[in-house]
């Protein structure tokens, strides 16, 4: 059995795709024959068969792509081949293939010739000489196109035909925002993955003196840097603050921490944070929405997916909780113990970061009071919650020792006003202060 | 003061096996057969051989390798036009000349399947190491000229290069130099029409490649690339001339690169189908063959004959290059005169204490 490694048919590639297969599964197959075409970041290449024998097993489809080293193609070896074969009277190949080329030199003459001058008998004899300029013809296929092979890659996985796209770049080069734009995807899509923007220079010099030293910001550091970037300066954030007394619910936790262990599951207050959320989100669905701003558009999201911000030492990353008004408190819990521990692994699949309606960021575990987070485009708000301590409250007249959280709520101002805010966070406050009220909006 | 013409120049095409292989009677060098066969074995094994090089490159065995398909005529024309006592300063694309001048196949494997082995030339052949950067080799050409000349060696450099390369600095440096020394220095530019994606037309504004000799103080000859007779015979009459002390010359030679510059390359992103068929029609492997059918020398059982042959020795090749185990510990070695610390680290941490 040989099995064939995708080898680096360019210089340094990492991956090709393969365009066409030219054998299928049972054929038999020479040494030089061509078993298909692939499409690499720098030329779509003819790939041949190292050896003679019987295809026995394909592991990729047309459109599959193919990383150095996987194996392409398994080959049950027809015994020892020589290197070269010898000339074969059939010229049935394709003319393409170089193994039919040099094949059939050694034909007579008239096919000899036919092949050496290619299909030349359908060219005329005007034909252009070289020394004029490529015609730079309408792109007819995607290899023609002007784009880099970023935007390509990016093509390919919105399903777009680049070939199809105008572009917008200079000379016609098709950028990321082309192909956006071709595949239907709001321009909100561009504020979801971080915009760029316009790189400003800093108002301001560095000195670097000695024993300094430059880091350069990590991939994921670059990404939270992007976002947070956008995020201040485009939106108009306000922020909302208060305390809120939550003995009950230290009590409720206390009470039944025994009861989730045999579940596998450690019982922290952000579950019922999360569902005292929900209640508020569906009472004022203005905050489980996303904002289009270039249409002047609120999308009112159906789904309730709740982002968890979790501190990883890469940087932050918001693992999603989905549909969260359809989950128990214990439920909850295991999702974020799950989705915590993945993030910690950097293991969060794609789908697991995306989708979010808004966003809870869980300050406690470190400190502070009172904070003013950073909204997470395109969502409305987001809230920090805070560490529980003993604080002094007058509860019916009587100062108390009591268990009491801060709350933040930041929100897009252009889309909610402070009133609504307010009354968001009371209805989670009210929620928390008495976990009995949960009890009444369960499902 | 009258105005009056200081300089006046002029540049001849040649041209003696037309693509319709009609032969100019007046032209024809009149080679014995023996040379002929040489020819046109040499240049079937260049193109079989270049094919199957891309085969070996798709399937991981062979690196970068710059396809001949359609430039053989050059290589071969030139080479046999020469003396053997005439050093030869090949670039990247010729490197099928170290086989016509004698060297084993499996050494130009070597080199293209990453292995510096293939690059240690025998200094009988007179084959300087092919030059990859652009016109790197063509000072060193003209140098060497300049010394053999010293020593009193009657013989001369055949220097090759491309059309990009007559845009860089090195040719007019080289070609100022070789005028002003009068050196026995014949460049051979291998005029391909691509240079990667770049056009002959946007290299330069002159009419030919062959003119720019006569800024420097010598001539220069255009032919037909394809053409391997007059290649032949314009190499040689440069180098005959050469060799009895009259000057360096400029062969400017038009071909076509029918394959792409390298196998990293897609030239369907630059060029046009048309134009490939246009230049498959004036093949120089094909035009040669009706020559030497018209002699009675080529028939159909010597293709047959001449194939296996070159299967023959390809496979032979192949299999000689990958038999062949480099030390690895040598791209540490030699990397400077003696090893720095840092490479010793380096080697000491792939191989261990006793690698060294």
């Amino acid at each position: 059995m040989f099995e064939f490694r995708f080898p680096d048919v360019g210089e340094g590639i990492h991956e090709g795709r393969i365009v066409k297969w030219h054998v299928k599964e049972g054929d038999t197959v020479k040494e030089d024959d061509i078993l298909a075409d692939m499409e690499t970041d720098k030329a779509i290449v003819e790939v041949p068969s190292p050896v003679s024998g019987k295809i026995t097993k394909m592991n990729f489809k047309e459109g599959d792509t193919v990383k150095v080293g996987e194996v392409v193609i398994v080959i049950a070896e027809s015994g020892p081949q020589p290197t070269i074969q010898s000339a074969q009277p059939t010229s049935a190949q394709a003319p393409q293939s170089a193994s039919a080329k040099s094949s059939s030199l050694a034909l007579p003459k008239q096919s000899a010739t036919a092949l050496l001058s290619g299909p030349a008998s359908a060219l005329p004899r005007t034909a252009p000489p070289a020394s004029a300029p490529a015609s730079v013809s309408a792109p007819s296929s995607a290899a023609g196109v002007l784009a880099t092979p970023s935007t390509r890659k990016l093509a390919r996985e919105l399903g777009v035909d680049i070939a199809k796209v105008s572009g917008t770049g200079t000379a016609g080069r098709v950028t990321d925002e082309d192909v956006r734009r071709a595949a239907g995807q709001p321009t909100v899509a561009a504020a979801q993955i971080g915009v760029k923007a316009p790189p400003t220079p800093a108002p301001f010099q560095i000195t670097v003196s000695e024993g300094d030293i430059r880091i350069p910001l990590s991939g994921l550091r670059k990404i939270i840097a992007e976002r947070m970037t956008y995020s201040k300066t485009h939106i108009p954030h306000a922020c909302g603050m208060d305390y809120m007394d939550v003995t009950r619910l230290v009590m409720l936790r206390e009470k039944e921490k025994k009861s989730f262990e045999p579940r596998g599951v450690k019982l922290t207050y952000l579950p019922f944070v999360v569902k005292a959320c929900v209640i508020a989100l569906k009472m004022y669905p203005s905050f489980n929405s996303h904002f289009d701003p270039d249409k002047g558009e609120v999308v009112a999201k159906k789904e309730i997916n709740i982002g968890i911000a979790v501190d990883t030492p890469d940087g932050l990353v918001v693992p999603v909780v989905k549909n969260a008004d359809r989950k128990s408190i214990v439920e909850i819990a295991q999702d974020i113990e799950h989705l915590a521990a993945l993030a910690k692994e950097r293991k969060l699949k794609l789908e697991d970061i995306k989708g979010s309606t808004f966003t809870i960021t869980n300050v406690g575990s470190v400190g502070g009071m009172y904070s003013t987070p950073i909204i997470n485009p395109p969502e409305i708000a987001i809230m920090g919650i805070h560490r529980i301590r003993d604080l002094p409250l007058i509860v019916d007249g009587i100062m108390q020792a009591r268990k009491v959280m801060g709350i933040s709520l930041c929100f897009d101002h252009r889309v909610v006003d402070g009133a609504l805010a307010t009354q968001f966070m009371n209805t989670v406050k009210q929620h928390l202060e008495d976990p009995d009220l949960m009890l009444v909006e369960m499902i | 003061m009258p105005i009056s013409t200081v300089f006046e120049g002029k540049t001849e095409y040649m041209q003696i096996l037309d693509k319709d292989s009609k032969v100019d009677a007046e032209l024809d060098p009149g080679l014995p057969d023996e040379v002929l066969d040489r020819m046109y074995r040499l240049m079937v094994l260049g193109r079989l051989w270049d094919h199957k090089c891309i085969n070996l490159q798709r399937t991981g065995r062979m690196f970068t390798y710059p396809p001949l398909e359609g430039q053989e005529a050059v290589s071969v024309g030139s080479v046999l036009a020469v003396k053997p006592e005439d050093w030869l300063f090949p670039s990247y694309r010729e490197w099928f000349i170290y086989h016509i001048r004698g060297g084993p196949l499996s050494m130009v494997n070597m080199v293209w399947m990453g292995m510096e082995e293939g690059m240690k030339l025998d200094k009988n052949l007179r084959v300087y190491p092919y030059a990859i950067p652009i016109a790197s080799n063509l000072p060193h050409a003209v140098g060497a000229a300049y010394a053999l000349r010293m020593k009193g060696e009657k013989c001369a450099c055949i220097a090759y290069c491309g059309d990009g390369a007559t845009s860089e600095g090195d040719f007019h440096d080289a070609l100022n130099f070789a005028g002003v020394w009068h050196v026995p220095c014949v460049f051979v530019i291998c005029n391909n029409q691509w240079a990667i994606s770049v056009p002959r037309k946007k290299q330069t504004d002159s009419e030919t490649l062959a003119q720019k000799a006569l800024a420097y103080g010598f001539s220069g000859v255009q032919v037909d690339g394809n053409d391997v007779l007059a290649v032949y015979k314009a190499v040689k009459e440069a180098a005959d001339a050469a060799r009895a002390g009259k000057g360096p010359k400029v062969v400017e030679c038009i071909t076509y690169r029918i394959g792409a510059h390298t196998t990293a390359d897609d030239p369907k992103r630059y060029r046009s189908e048309d134009e490939v068929l246009y230049w498959r029609e004036r093949d120089p492997i094909k035009r040669f063959l009706f020559y030497l059918e018209k002699k009675g020398i080529w028939s159909e059982a010597y293709e047959h004959k001449i194939h296996e042959e070159a299967d023959r020795l390809i496979e032979d090749a192949i299999t000689k290059a990958e038999s062949f185990r480099q030390d690895p510990k040598e791209m540490f070695r030699y990397v400077y005169a003696g090893m720095t610390r840092n490479l010793e680290e380096q080697m000491k941490e792939c191989f261990g204490e006793e690698g060294k």
